[in-house]
């Protein structure tokens, strides 16, 4: 470096500019580096992959395979546990966020840890929780009995109803923390304005909160969604035959059916849906952001 | 909202719905606390007799936990260097430079994080499996690294915008070379974000299942693998205990970085504020 600041003393100012654009790039090639070779390379392998016969020529039979019979069997039922597990934390993120944001402070700081400790516990472990939770002898079955609630203990484990549970709590914390953010950006006067012009409690949630809270309802709702679709833990953990999503097949085609090619084709299918839900966040964002600029106005 | 809902009916409901939801995510954990001192540790609460039987089955002779482990403590430890050094200068080229497709760097640096991991692996996998690697530690720490120095890069960023700039500008002015800058500057002031930039690195290594699972030979299962297959196929009661030493590590480590962030918040300030009461900035003696 010190070579280089003595080299063309005649122009500072460029010079200074160059240096630090030479710094940038030196700086940010370890982080280009590392992710082109083990993050971008393997992704496009698997895309290969995922086009190649057995004698090395193009074919589309993997992504044949993969969308019919039981593997579309598979995905479908993938694409319903992800709909209802972002379906279900954001109802109980919308309600968890809006206490929250009423709270006073101390309070409010208190739910956030309970909401944001959880989610750097190990998701594997929270998963067995569940599961002693929720067994025949477990908490919630018990507790069931003792108020006598009819036809207890229930099947609250390997079946959806399981999966479900263990998936949206894992969800559960994105949602809140986004929510809770784009509550707390809520403009309160807008509300209390509304009410002066006497718009009753209704009114105001429906005309004016719901429509302020919406971009981000819908992000949320779509994040808790791309996040479930890859999820495999749970799942495999909570669920019956029934409950396989297309993580478990992707692992088992790999572990024990050896069928690489199958599992780079439904790796490709994940990837694209993942890659479709962000493209809507994103258009999501930006219509909520002119929204934003235009009620502002 | 805050004026529209004022009835005690309506706050008590509020309440009690929060309530519920809270449970909801805090119990599985209190419940595998709980669980892990009961003399069945299977699917039963409260427990009826408490024991500690559990805990010492994980370091009785022939128990295959002490070596997943280490494994796993051996794996977090190389992912967080890698990790802090990719953090490290990506952060610096991402905040102090200059850099050409600066947006494209930083959709690279965002990618792991939102990809399905069971992707990453997948490809990882195929990386991997063809150099004969699979088993090796070294391998699943490099693995592990995609996923942990993103967020140790995110950490870092946002330390490093947190630094005024002015100091180093100031300490330039007064002829300190950039090595002494980063030293005695920069360094001290970003000490905090990296430890945390560090725990959160080991914590997503320690923790991470997917690449592991992917990578992993006969000889070499990582904790979370060995939890994984000890709910699935070998019934071993010593999980509970395992998962309650997990939860507590998670618990030690986030009140660590809340501990370090808590020390480090005063550091700048104090600094700023010799400049303002004398006019010429000291930096460098008071940062350490």
């Amino acid at each position: 470096m010190a070579a280089l600041t003595a080299t063309a003393p005649a122009r500072p100012r460029k010079l200074l500019a160059s240096r630090k654009t030479r710094v940038g790039i030196l700086y940010a090639l370890p982080v280009v580096v590392y992710l082109l070779v083990l993050f971008i390379y393997p992704i496009f392998s698997t895309l290969l992959l995922s086009l190649k016969s057995a004698d090395g020529s193009f074919t589309l039979h993997w992504y044949v395979e993969a969308l019919t019979g039981v593997n579309l069997s598979v995905l479908i039922t993938t694409l319903r546990i992800s709909a209802e597990t972002a379906l279900l934390s954001l109802v109980f993120g919308f309600l968890l966020a809006n206490a929250i944001s009423r709270l006073k402070p101390l309070w409010a700081g208190l739910a956030m840890l309970v909401v944001v400790v959880p989610h750097f516990i190990s998701a594997l472990v929270r998963t067995y929780g569940w599961i002693i939770m929720l067994g025949d002898k477990g908490l919630v079955n018990e507790s069931l009995a003792g108020l006598s609630a009819p036809g207890a203990p229930y099947q609250l484990l390997y079946n959806e109803l399981g999966v479900v549970i263990g998936t949206t709590s894992m969800m559960l914390p994105y949602t809140v923390l986004l929510l809770y953010g784009v509550m707390r950006g809520v403009d309160r006067r807008l509300l209390a304005a509304a009410a002066s012009m006497g718009a009753g409690r209704v009114t105001i949630f429906r005309r004016v909160y719901l429509p302020l809270v919406a971009p981000g309802l819908a992000s949320a709702g779509l994040l808790s969604f791309i996040l479930s679709l890859g999820y495999y833990i749970t799942p495999a953990l909570m669920g019956g035959p029934n409950q396989t999503m297309i993580a478990t097949l992707i692992n088992q085609q790999v572990t024990k059916d050896n069928q690489w090619n199958g599992a780079a084709a439904q790796g490709v299918i994940l990837l694209l849906l993942t890659l479709a839900g962000l493209l809507l966040v994103k258009l999501v964002s930006s219509l909520g952001a002119s929204r934003k600029k235009r009620s502002a106005s | 909202m805050m004026e529209l809902r004022k009835t005690l009916a309506g706050r008590i409901a509020l309440t009690a719905v929060a309530t519920v939801i809270l449970l909801f995510l805090a119990l599985p954990i209190v419940v595998i606390v709980v669980t892990s001192f009961s003399s069945n540790a299977f699917a039963q609460f409260p427990p009826e007799v408490w024991t500690l039987n559990w805990y010492k089955a994980l370091f009785a002779d022939g128990s295959k936990w002490p070596a997943a482990l280490s494994l796993s403590a051996l794996i977090a430890a190389l992912s967080t260097v890698f990790s802090l050094i990719i953090g490290v200068t990506a952060a610096t080229a991402l905040t102090r430079s200059e850099l050409p497709l600066r947006s494209a760097v930083y959709a690279l640096v965002l990618g792991p994080l939102v990809i399905p991991q069971i992707v990453t692996a997948l490809g990882l996998f195929l990386l991997f499996e063809p150099a004969a690697m699979l088993g090796s530690p070294l391998a699943i720490a490099l693995g592990h690294t995609v996923l942990a120095s993103p967020i140790a890069v995110l950490i870092l960023i946002a330390t490093l915008r947190g630094i005024d700039e002015r100091l180093e500008d100031a300490a330039a002015s007064m002829g300190a070379g950039r090595l002494t800058i980063a030293r005695r500057i920069t360094f001290p002031l970003a000490a905090p974000g990296m430890i945390a930039a560090a725990i959160f690195s080991f914590i997503t290594s320690f923790d991470e299942f997917y690449i592991s699972q992917f990578l992993s030979s006969v000889d070499t299962v990582t904790l979370p693998v060995r939890v994984y297959n000890s709910l699935t196929f070998e019934i071993d009661p010593s999980v509970t205990a395992v998962s309650a030493i997990l939860i507590a590590f998670a618990i030690l480590a986030l009140g660590l970085v809340a501990l370090v962030r808590w020390l480090g918040s005063g550091r700048q300030n104090s600094l700023l504020s010799v400049e303002t009461a004398t006019g010429v900035a000291t930096p460098g003696g008071d940062a350490i």
